[in-house]
């Protein structure tokens, strides 16, 4: 006993050490696969109103550049009304019946927090769980995707964007409308990869890349990127395709966040696939 | 000024410096500043290693919880922190370290400051860039990504440094 005593005396500094360093990476690893609490986040009470108030004083830097790009939205938008469409046959018009049903509702929020130069980026978000908020949502700005949602408090939520390691949104190139998974390498932020695709395609640089309809999460056909490069995987009948992402995340400011009615079914329905086992 | 003021006054200076600007910066080349170590290198000579650490892992849990980082600025102060006796003891001036309240250049001069100060930021940011990829085939990119931050984070505390430290009369 006394010796045991005697060897937490001797090594008290370098057990003290182990401790902390042993709790600052178990909370480290844990959090990235799965969040547990808001405490150590930006969505947590103190964080999220610190950033906010930066983000008040910052954002009217951008506000002319922001104010232009809403515009271009609202015209691009407006051109789709029915209003701004001259009757050329008398006898079409347009019936509003029980054929659609609305799928994706959108929310307007704020970034309030970003990182770039990380290996999984996270943003922060003005919404939280009272503006309807829930994890795995989509979040999208005017220009191009932006990620996930990965964990939200009551007045703030995380966006894992798609500026991190496991992101895997599904895409496709269009317009042959090859499908793939986008990934991004941790290294430059206007750079992403799409990977698992065959080479047998042939691939165009310059085409767009748009969002694919399978996982729910986003409505097809929002901007991610051009094609910039295309290289061959080593050992593997593989492309590895380089894009451009569309949107420039160092000034991203305006976000929406998709809500999909329809999730919970889909979500019911794939449920129903018998998982395989080997 | 009172000795816990003045430092309360560095940790939140350092802290907000580092949370609110030095975050959002995104220079190119991975470089990423980091420049609250200043904090620890700062505190008084004769302090022990035990409160250092508590101090370290303080000050790295506030700015993980503004910056998503989940302890992991927390893990790499507490390697720095634990390292800062050991490089006191290699770089001791001659007469070891009596009248010297910190390490400051003021007191210490360049050289000094810059061995030890610098090795402690190497340690620092090559373990936050190791534990961040943490697979040795990258090994390259993350000694590319510390050879090219270190430069940038030692000059910015080292400016700084003469903005939160009263020359010694």
């Amino acid at each position: 006993m006394r010796n045991l005593f005697a060897f937490f005396r001797r090594f008290r500094v370098f057990l003290f050490f182990v401790l902390l360093q042993v709790f600052a990476l178990y909370n480290y690893f844990t959090y990235i696969s799965y969040p547990k609490s808001q405490f150590l986040t930006t969505a947590n009470a103190i964080s999220g109103s610190l950033l906010e108030t930066r983000n008040n004083i910052v954002k009217h830097f951008n506000l002319e550049a922001n104010n232009k790009a809403l515009q271009a939205e609202n015209i691009l938008l407006r051109k789709r009304l029915p209003e701004s469409y001259m009757k050329i046959q008398n006898q079409t018009f347009k019936i509003n019946d029980t054929i659609y049903e609305e799928q994706y509702d959108y929310i307007a929020g704020e970034i309030v927090n970003t990182t770039l130069t990380r290996r999984n980026n996270y943003f922060t978000i003005n919404l939280g769980a009272i503006q309807g908020i829930e994890t795995k949502m989509g979040v999208f700005s005017e220009n191009g995707i932006v990620g996930r949602v990965f964990y939200v408090s009551e007045h703030f939520s995380l966006v894992k964007s798609v500026l991190s390691e496991n992101i895997n949104v599904d895409v496709v190139i269009q317009p042959s409308g090859i499908k793939g998974l986008l990934k991004w390498d941790g290294k430059d932020p206007e750079v992403g990869f799409i990977s698992g695709i065959s080479n047998d395609y042939k691939i165009l640089i310059g085409s767009e890349v748009i969002t694919g309809s399978g996982s729910g999460v986003f409505p097809k056909g929002l901007s991610v990127g051009k094609v910039k490069k295309i290289t061959s995987v080593e050992g593997k009948p593989l492309w590895d395709v380089h894009i451009d992402f569309s949107e420039d995340y160092r000034k991203l400011q305006n976000v929406y966040v998709v809500k999909n009615r329809l999730q919970k079914e889909l979500e019911k329905i794939e449920f129903a696939i018998p998982s395989e086992k080997e | 000024m009172n000795i816990i003021t003045k430092y309360s006054v560095r940790f939140l200076i350092l802290g907000l410096i580092q949370v609110l600007l030095l975050n959002q910066l995104e220079i190119g080349f991975g470089i990423q500043a980091m420049i609250y170590p200043l904090f620890i290198l700062l505190l008084p000579i004769d302090l022990g290693t035990i409160p250092l650490l508590f101090l370290a892992f303080v000050l790295g849990i506030s700015i993980d919880a503004l910056s998503n980082t989940f302890g992991l600025h927390a893990s790499s102060l507490l390697v720095l922190a634990y390292c800062r006796p050991l490089f006191f003891k290699v770089f001791s001036p001659r007469d070891g370290y009596e009248n010297i309240k910190e390490g400051s250049s003021y007191e210490m001069g360049f050289v000094w400051f810059l061995w030890v100060f610098g090795g402690l930021l190497t340690i620092h940011h090559f373990w936050f860039f190791y534990m961040e990829v943490f697979r040795f085939n990258e090994i390259i990119f993350v000694l590319q990504k510390t050879a090219f931050s270190v430069p940038v984070s030692f000059i910015m505390a080292f400016i700084l440094q003469f903005l939160i430290v009263n020359k010694p009369k």
